[in-house]
């Protein structure tokens, strides 16, 4: 079968756009089309009618070749609030939630006429890495076709979306690691820039020092693409930087590139098909003269991520998500009081993992645990990002394997709190911690699922980072990696 | 490490205005008791005492104020859209005894 | 035999800040709109919304710490505290916990002839929540107050009378309305007022425990209520009984006050920096043109009117108790400087008019200003001024026009009066008989007809003045 050109990346369905070999409700219909055979259970809603009459809008239009995203269907996770078009973050406490106005990423999207065809399901509100917690149940992983597998979290359906290449790029959400560690399990390039870059207005909040607006692409040129796109200051957000970044093109040659590797975070890799991918891409990258330097970041530290997260997160995410009461919006239970009302709506609303999480935020905010529980792990937040900044002040970025091991299988994937120090599989919040871009992109296939690298530089080097990815990219032999066609990239 | 108990537990879940059935409780129970483990750890890091919290990822500060404009607020039908008891253009709850 | 108490109050503050927008959203900042129309999806608490803080809320609360004497912080910050409530749409209120924008001023004010300092420990920016009505069976919810700016202003613990309290509250709405900061409303609620009391012996070391009083909606009833509640407290103590930690509310129509719950464990409000606010620094010259901007206090004009303008305490009290007629007397005095003529016209004439209901009043200062001066320099009388006034309040006509247009001029000219005056003598030879026999009406008698005689044009005082002359002449 030839390919069609919904597989393709951002930039080739643009030029063909451009020369007219597709029109946009062609395009827009193929998506719907793939969107509905879909076996992933990978949306909330599928859009038909109103990216169909956008499409056919589009149809008479003519392209205009400075925007790329013209007539590119694409996928929104449902913790981006959109006008009219209900939004749940995929748990039952927002079911029927009509939101009254457009999340900031929607509005520039909306704007550069690309065309919204879903919107993707979710771990609920965010909070989970399994694609298990969403209230419509669980998102496949389109790689496994016997469903055993996980996609990861929390952004499981717009992951699955791109993976199954029902769109060339979808939005997602990353607090923690929640689109760099499904893009491992998907194959797909995960990007998520610098905090502050891109507005956060209208996602619903997780944990504002740590939420990110992020991303899935089948490559870095398009991740590079819809990050001068999004990157934009809003005045509708506080924590929105206006800030010019600096690119140093010099970055582009893989000789000038300096990655370090964590000797005390990867000697816990113990997957032999993995560890063999990733060694032999670092040393094809030093043989074509990359720098890469082993150094130690600190035991310590690496095994403090995982609380430091859970604390932090959980402390906020009990705050942010208290506005969660169904009084205003949502399912209004019965109540003699309003605090039956309140207690009532939340009970039935929230899934059990996500009570777990909020009670546990709740207690280390209580005044007499803030000093030993809220504000130590803001100040291991603080230590870990202090030797982070230290490491990087000499290198470009470090680099590891994104998770330790393929997607697994859902009777491993658990959202329990562990005591089993899983460095490897939590370390990504470092970036969240840190606020630096960081990026995720497949290196490899084990049993025909995929995994990747993950590269995390300095914040506000989202420009440098994106251009060293595209060198190590070219390295891969990954490139384009979709679900439909892995057998392509089987050695 | 002082096992924290159910009745604290079950307190804190109230207090947030939901319940959990016993099952769940001990679920948390023993997430409590990891997570509480896993912060004394985190206690004894070298430098961990004498450091600034950190609340925001880098240490910045903006200048930015919202100029005092009035943006065009939403119609009545619009703030009561979501809103499943009403009454008189308002939400409606069960009397709030003060 | 009795002790003697001594109680110790400390007052917090909410005041409701004057704006176009409210705190962290742009809706619009209104009071007595129709329910639910001055709302956008933030002050809903809508899932994805985010705080941006209003440049006009923050210079209120610069103007207002700068006039309580406070140290100002120029880097913002805020926290949330958290708590359920039914009027509460996001579960948190953003506040300024640790640090406020204002902190350690005081107020100073007379009392009895003497001075009073009531020392102030923090002004805090915040929002306000939503607006509750209670039915009997049900509550309905008003969202147009969720998110209107407060600043939250908290006393020390250092007041010991009920009067001081009263006259702080009174001291801190004239400032409020003053900088034109706030409307000052108690009965509205855009000053709303909390009591924290306790009383204990005298010379003793610890305070008593502490009740708050709740809902005063005068300034009258803080007094009233403080002194209720320090009887309340002292007669509990002297039967032995204990004072509960509580928190009452006043029962106008009992005056006295009631119990509303009692305090169990202290709320906690699990305090947290706000991740979403930044912390914003204010530039220096942003503070001081903030300050320097601010409207002139109650206490400089008044300063400024006794000692420069050198009216009497009594006029300028009057005069400052009404703010915009104080704007219009500083106005009128750039054209008019008979300050005391002045004063008096507003005190009078035109508060009656400003009070009455329908009228309406456009009168600019200098119109006003060019009124008294011609009242002043003797060219008109103080009853033509009276109805000129009536004339010209309205539509803001220039005096001056009003006067030559209608040829209303005062016959000043001593000349023009004499020859007038010689003439009415001649023609009234009984009333020169009365004078001499001392019948010292006949002089009014005169004057009255030379008023008459010019159609109130005469000056009267000279009038007078010449008709006694004349009299004594003949």
């Amino acid at each position: 079968m030839d390919k069609h050109i919904l597989d393709l990346s951002i930039e080739e369905i643009h030029e063909a756009l451009v020369k007219g070999e597709v029109k946009p409700s062609d395009l827009v219909k193929e998506a719907l089309k793939r969107a509905h055979e879909s076996k992933d259970n990978a949306f909330e809603m599928i859009l038909d009618d109103l990216a169909l009459k956008k499409a056919e809008e589009l149809d008479h239009v003519v392209v205009p070749k400075n925007n790329l995203f013209f007539a590119i269907p694409y996928v929104l996770k449902d913790n981006y609030s959109t006008k009219g078009i209900k939004t749940t973050a995929s748990s039952n406490i927002l079911n029927d939630y009509i939101p009254l106005y457009d999340a900031t990423i929607y509005s520039i999207l909306k704007e550069s006429n690309a065309i919204m065809i879903a919107k993707a399901s979710m771990d609920e509100l965010a909070m989970g890495g399994t694609g298990t917690t969403s209230h419509i149940g669980t998102t496949f992983n389109p790689f496994d076709k016997a469903h055993v597998r996980s996609i990861g979290g929390s952004s499981s359906g717009s992951a699955a979306s791109v993976a199954s290449a029902v769109v060339p790029f979808a939005i997602g959400s990353d607090t923690g690691d929640s689109v760099r560690k499904p893009a491992s399990y998907a194959g797909l390039v995960g990007y998520k820039p610098t905090w502050g870059l891109l507005s956060r207005f209208g996602l619903f909040s997780y944990a504002p020092s740590l939420d990110t607006v992020a991303y899935f692409t089948r490559d870095v040129i398009d991740a590079r693409h819809l990050f001068n796109l999004l990157k934009k200051h809003d005045d509708k957000d506080e924590t929105s930087l206006n800030v010019e970044l600096k690119e140093d093109v010099e970055k582009k040659n893989v000789k000038n590139v300096k990655l370090l590797v964590f000797k005390d975070l990867d000697i816990n890799l113990k997957d032999e098909t993995l560890l063999k991918t990733y060694h032999d891409l670092l040393n094809r990258l030093k043989e074509a003269g990359m720098d890469i330097v082993e150094v130690e970041f600190g035991h310590d530290l690496l095994s403090a991520i995982y609380p430091t997260y859970n604390v932090i997160s959980f402390a906020e995410a009990t705050s942010n998500n208290a506005n969660l009461d169904g009084v205003k919006f949502g399912p209004r239970p019965e109540g003699n009081t309003y605090q039956e009302v309140m207690m009532n709506a939340r009970t039935v609303g929230f899934s059990n993992l996500i009570k777990r999480r909020f009670v546990i935020g709740s207690y280390v905010l209580y005044k007499e645990n803030q000093k030993t529980l809220f504000l130590r792990a803001k100040k291991v937040r603080r230590l870990i990002v202090q030797r982070l900044n230290e490491l990087l002040k000499n290198a470009d970025g470090f680099i590891s394997l994104a998770a330790p091991n393929i997607a697994p299988k859902f009777a491993d994937a658990t959202d329990k709190l562990s005591d089993a120090y899983v460095i490897n599989d939590n370390y990504l919040a470092i970036a969240n911690f840190s606020g630096g871009p960081s990026i995720t992109l497949p290196i490899g296939l084990k049993e025909n699922m995929p995994f990747g690298i993950n590269i995390t530089a300095k914040a506000f080097d989202d420009l440098n980072l994106l251009n060293i990815a595209e060198v190590v990219e070219s390295f891969s032999g990954m490139k384009g990696l979709s679900a439909k066609e892995v057998d392509k990239y089987v050695k | 490490m002082n096992k924290l108990d159910l009745k604290t537990i079950k307190d804190a879940a109230h207090r947030l205005l939901f319940d959990m059935s016993e099952e769940e409780f001990l679920t948390l129970q023993k997430e409590f008791d990891i997570t509480l483990a896993q912060m004394d750890v985190l206690g004894k890091i070298a430098g961990v005492d004498e450091i600034e919290p950190m609340t925001f990822p880098f240490d910045i500060e903006v200048h930015h104020l919202r100029k005092d404009e009035a943006d065009t607020p939403l119609s009545n039908e619009e703030v009561l859209l979501n809103v499943k008891e009403k009454q008189s253009g308002q939400i409606k709850l069960p009397k709030v005894v003060l | 035999m009795s002790n003697n108490y001594i109680p110790t109050i400390g007052l917090e503050i909410h005041l409701e800040t004057k704006s176009k927008s409210k705190m962290f959203s742009s809706a619009p900042n209104t009071y007595g709109a129709k329910p639910n129309t001055s709302v956008l999806p933030i002050d809903l608490g809508m899932p994805g919304t985010l705080p941006t803080v209003n440049e006009e809320a923050v210079k209120n609360a610069i103007k207002l710490s700068h006039a309580l004497h406070m140290k100002i912080d120029h880097t913002l910050h805020f926290d949330r505290k958290n708590y359920f409530y039914s009027d509460l749409p996001k579960g948190y209120q953003i506040t300024q916990n640790e640090r406020p924008i204002g902190s350690d001023g005081y107020l100073d004010f007379q009392l009895d002839g003497s001075s009073v300092r009531v020392e102030i420990e923090r002004l805090h920016m915040e929002e306000d929540t939503c607006k509750q009505l209670h039915y009997t069976d049900f509550t309905l919810l008003d969202y147009n107050r969720a998110g209107v700016p407060l600043c939250e202003i908290v006393t020390r613990p250092c007041i010991h009378d009920a009067r001081v309290a009263r006259l702080y509250v009174e001291k801190i709405r004239e400032i409020g309305i003053y900088l034109d900061v706030s409307d000052g409303k108690m009965e509205e609620g855009s000053l709303r007022c909390d009591v924290n009391i306790s009383i204990a012996k005298e010379g003793a070391k610890e305070f008593g425990t502490k009740v708050e009083i709740k809902n005063l909606n005068s300034t009258a009833n803080v007094e009233k209520a403080i002194a209720y509640e320090i009887e309340r407290q002292k007669s509990l103590l002297e039967n032995g009984e204990k004072v509960r930690q509580e928190t009452r509310r006043f029962d106008e129509s009992k005056m006295e006050t009631v119990l509303m719950r009692v305090k169990t464990d202290a709320v906690d409000y699990k305090y947290f920096p706000e991740p979403n606010i930044l912390p914003i620094k204010l530039s220096d010259e942003f503070v001081n043109d903030t300050i320097e901007s601010s409207y002139e206090l109650a206490d400089v004009k008044f300063a400024r009117y006794t000692n420069v303008f050198k009216v009497s305490e009594y006029d300028a009290n009057t005069l400052l108790k009404n703010r915009s007629l104080a704007l219009l007397f500083d106005d009128a005095t750039k054209t008019c400087q008979y300050y005391d003529l002045l004063i008096h016209f507003i005190n009078g004439d035109v508060l009656t008019y400003v009070s009455g209901a329908n009228n309406v009043f456009n009168l600019s200062g200098k119109h006003l200003g060019e009124l008294i001066n011609l009242v002043g320099e003797n060219k008109i009388s103080n009853a033509q001024a009276r109805d000129i006034f009536k004339v010209i309040a309205k539509d803001n006509k220039s005096p001056i026009d009003i006067v030559s247009e209608q040829g209303i001029t005062q016959i000043s000219d001593e000349d023009t009066l004499k020859e007038m005056i010689k003439k009415l003598l001649d023609e009234n030879p009984q009333a020169i008989e009365d004078f001499k026999n001392g019948k010292g009406r006949a002089a009014s008698f005169l004057v009255g007809l030379i008023m008459k005689l010019t159609k109130g044009k005469a000056n009267p005082a000279l009038a007078s003045k010449l008709i006694n002359e004349e009299l004594k002449r003949r």
